[in-house]
């Protein structure tokens, strides 16, 4: 077995945490249980990660099948890495059957042509998701497996989760290759941008929950609140304004989890208002600055800002549309009208 | 001496006069107050039997007036009863809408054979013109195509087209999801499908008198309004006996007809029958 091989297996290993060694070598399959089972996954990583090498060199496995390892590591702990979202056009309107070996065909195919030194590896999950690993070389240099570039794609869809390496170059090949194989004529990169990937796949799919108004409301069971305060000592004394600003909130934001976001990120090139008289410009040019919102969960605590009495309800648009939109990162220009950021820049 | 006599006897007079005249007084002041008394008396029960009566007649009132309130009340509740009814089969029927402040939201709830499966919603807008606002059509379905095709000429048809996607993939997955399920001892290694579940391809085998046949499967779904395969084709390997390859156009003529789940069904109570 090459040294590279040992070697990346190793580190792939080690980046594992103890507990879950043993069932992603179990998932991965390239041991066997018996050689699993000689493995003492109780003494530190670094002799496991040893032990895992020195059987996978009676396996003789090639690094092909150690970059499996590394797409199910990432599949696991998909949000150790910044996922962008890209949205494909098709001008054609025929019905798509989309076959997985023809895409996988056209894919290797296209990436190939144009850079020998590539390892490219598929695998798909049960929930239609087509996970791709692809390490870059150079026409002289073996390609770099420990920087990766991961694709997520589900059939049929016009949305492709990619989240790049580091060597950006590769990008324009990248997304040439998928659109071909996915008889697409056209990418674009969204201005989405997470280390959640299931949220960003919430977002595009529509799986998050939006309100609907229907004479079909969920059971009255699930809206149940529990009592406030047993102590009847303690009056409400805006209950009605509570209660104003929780619907509001929920017509807003809906009943269920909202998808996690770490920033939001708005940029600005409005004139600043100031008072005639203070003229704090002696140029009437746009007053540029940026401002970026960043939280552990974003939309959770701006719809938890109303009801927690520091944000006046309904918030402000610009940032309730974010799913809505599929965005969070805006250019907000100067428009004619009152309402500030309405023109919001592809 | 006599004068003072006749004083004093004046005196006494006077006095007698005048104590008998406030007796009298008090008598009469008396008199007055127990003929009050009795006046005030007599008012108090007349007022109370006022009461009685006036209470016995309300209350015979109120026995006679029932049947006239109640029959307002069951007007309503009919009407109320009769409204959530029509709503019911209106639900039932797989589409309904509700009016918003900026147009109507439809429910579109899709169900394959007797369950039911997702809803998806559309809240359309209707002026300035006809758009749709907000879904939750998973992206797969060409919501933008036949929205281009019918949302503005005629609502009624787009959603209806909309719900036949919508079933149709509905009825798809469901049978996919089923295979998977309930005959995966029965499928040789991963079942390929897509997310429009429009083209299955997998391996399985059936197995009778303790021999097993294996075969590869391939359903393209054509027709995106259909939950039946527009294309099947079954295949065995190439040195297979002549028998095993009527099986597999039996095997194929099955599935363009037959929910996929079911002919599996039907290939284990095939088993049953011939061992």
């Amino acid at each position: 077995m090459d040294e590279t091989v040992a070697e990346y297996i190793r580190r792939t290993v080690l980046k594992i945490p103890r507990d879950e060694i043993k069932t992603m070598l179990q998932k991965w399959g390239l041991l066997s249980e018996t050689q699993l089972q000689t493995i003492n996954f109780r003494q530190i990583k670094e002799n496991i990660s040893q032990d895992v090498v020195q059987l996978c060199e009676e396996n003789s496995a090639d690094i092909k099948q150690a970059a499996v390892l590394d797409i199910i590591y990432n599949h696991v702990y998909p949000n150790k890495r910044v996922w962008s979202v890209y949205q494909m056009k098709k001008t054609g309107e025929e019905t798509e059957f989309f076959d997985l070996t023809d895409f996988k065909k056209k894919f290797k195919r296209r990436l190939r042509s144009a850079l020998k030194n590539v390892t490219i590896n598929f695998r798909e999950y049960e929930d239609n998701a087509i996970w791709i690993r692809i390490a870059w070389g150079t026409p002289y240099t073996k390609p770099n497996q420990y920087k990766p570039s991961y694709v997520v794609y589900h059939s049929q869809t016009p949305y492709v989760f990619i989240s790049a390496s580091v060597l950006k170059s590769n990008l324009p090949l990248l997304c040439q290759a998928l659109v071909l194989a996915s008889n697409y004529h056209d990418i674009r990169e969204m201005e989405l941008r997470s280390h959640s990937l299931n949220s960003l796949k919430d977002i595009v799919f529509k799986r998050y929950s939006q309100n609907f108004q229907t004479h079909y409301p969920r059971p009255l069971q699930e809206r149940n609140v529990a009592p406030e305060s047993a102590d009847l000592r303690i009056i409400q004394e805006n209950k009605t304004e509570k209660e104003r600003i929780e619907r509001v909130n929920r017509e807003v934001f809906g009943d269920g989890p909202q998808p996690k976001l770490e920033f939001a990120q708005y940029k600005l090139e409005t004139m600043f208002k100031s008072d005639p008289q203070m003229d704090v410009l002696d140029k009437k040019e746009p007053f540029r600055c940026l401002v970026k919102f960043s939280s552990p969960h974003l939309l959770e605590s701006l719809k938890s800002l109303a009801p927690a009495g520091m944000a006046d309800a309904p918030i402000s648009p610009l940032l309730t549309c974010i799913p809505q939109k599929a965005r969070n990162y805006f250019k907000i220009r100067e428009r004619k009208h009152f309402f500030p950021g309405s023109f919001v820049s592809p | 001496g006599v004068f003072a006599h006749l004083e004093r006897l004046e005196a006494q007079a006077r006095e007698v006069a005048v104590k008998q005249e406030k007796m009298k007084q008090e008598e009469e002041k008396r008199a007055r107050l127990k003929a009050r008394v009795r006046e005030l008396r007599l008012q108090r029960d007349k007022l109370l039997a006022k009461v009685r009566l006036q209470k016995k007649q309300l209350r015979e009132k109120r026995a006679m007036s029932d049947p006239a309130k109640s029959g307002a009340r069951a007007v309503l509740e009919w009407k109320i009863k009769n409204i959530k009814a029509m709503l019911q089969v209106s639900y039932l029927t797989g589409i309904n809408g509700k009016r918003t402040k900026q147009g109507v939201c439809f429910c579109i709830s899709t169900a394959y054979e007797s369950t039911y499966l997702d809803s998806y919603y559309v809240h359309l807008l209707v002026k300035p013109e006809v758009q749709i606002h907000q879904h939750s059509v998973p992206t797969f379905i060409p919501l933008e195509q036949i929205a281009k095709q019918y949302l503005q000429t005629d609502i009624g048809r787009f959603l209806s087209v909309l719900s036949d996607h919508l079933n149709a993939y509905a009825g798809r997955k469901y049978q996919a999801d089923q295979l998977q399920e309930h005959f995966s001892d029965q499928i040789e290694g991963t079942l390929q499908r897509n997310s429009l579940c429009n083209l299955l391809v997998f391996n399985y085998k059936v197995s009778s008198k303790s021999k097993t046949f294996p075969f590869n499967a391939r359903l393209l779904y054509g027709d995106l309004c259909c939950s039946l395969p527009t294309e099947v084709n079954v295949s065995c390997t190439p040195d297979a006996p002549a028998s095993l390859a009527e099986m597999a156009a039996a095997h194929s003529d099955l599935f363009s007809r037959v929910a996929l789940h079911k002919a599996f069904r039907s290939f284990s109570s095939d088993e049953e029958s011939m061992d």
